[in-house]
């Protein structure tokens, strides 16, 4: 079957969608008493950093994407929790093969700095890892945005 | 096992992405670095960008950072120094 050229989409939702998920998520700490601990800052910059990544990875479509797969998966783990993903209908294939068998125009030692800084880019073969990589800064700037217009509200004017 | 150029066949309905496809990406990624952007005219290399790519992700994870830093404060007090402060308080149910 002769590859399809069609449009890659790095398309990311919208600000609110984003700010949305990470004031549920504070709002969830704000619950769990997160806030109200003067002694253990570190604990709560930790947490709040945490809820930052886990909103942004649900925000950005939670299980449609390699790298907030592999984020999500992370931090269940570290919340020692069983996750479980519903079936996608695309299969994930060949985690393995990195390594493209094709002349690749791109360095495989950038490539290598790369995977190691985006959630999930291990498996990734190194075009994959592009289309991933264009839509977690998307999102990343976007959820840096949302915190910036927080801390913002928050502050002494 | 499959000859090299025979790849292409063997995954049917994957990611398999055209050398085309690939310079396209790397195009747009040197779109949304901000370092890059001012460039457009210029060709820059896959390698270059991938660098700069690298360089900002990690600006980034930094300034997540950073805001998680001070946020933390300003969460921890309860303290309403404007409007919207109250505001977003409410919504966090304070």
């Amino acid at each position: 079957m002769a590859s399809a050229d069609k449009p890659i989409n790095t398309d990311v939702p919208e600000k609110d969608v984003f700010t949305l998920h990470f004031l549920q998520s504070l709002s969830n700490l704000r619950r769990q008493n997160t806030f109200n601990s003067p002694e253990k800052t570190n604990d709560r910059v930790k947490k709040i950093k945490k809820a930052a990544y886990v909103s942004m990875a649900r925000a950005a479509g939670g299980t449609n994407r390699l790298w907030s797969r592999a984020l999500l998966r992370r931090a269940a783990k570290e919340n020692s929790k069983v996750v479980r993903f519903p079936r996608r209908k695309k299969r994930v294939t060949c985690l393995r093969r990195r390594r493209s068998n094709r002349r690749d125009p791109v360095e495989e030692e950038e490539a290598e700095r790369l995977r190691n800084l985006v959630p999930g880019g291990g498996g990734m073969e190194t075009s994959k890892l592009m289309e991933e990589t264009a839509h977690y800064i998307k999102c990343l700037s976007m959820q840096v945005k949302v915190m910036q217009c927080l801390v913002d509200g928050l502050a002494p004017k | 096992m499959s000859s090299r150029r025979s790849s292409r066949s063997r995954q049917s309905g994957s990611s398999r992405i055209s050398d085309d496809q690939i310079s396209d990406l790397v195009t747009k990624l040197q779109h949304l670095i901000p370092e890059l952007r001012r460039r457009r005219s210029d060709k820059v290399s896959a390698s270059k960008v991938l660098q700069e790519t690298c360089n900002y992700i990690r600006n980034l994870h930094r300034e997540v950072d950073d805001l998680s830093d001070r946020l933390s404060e300003f969460l921890a007090s309860t303290d309403d120094y404007s409007a919207e402060a109250a505001i977003i308080r409410s919504l966090l149910d304070y």
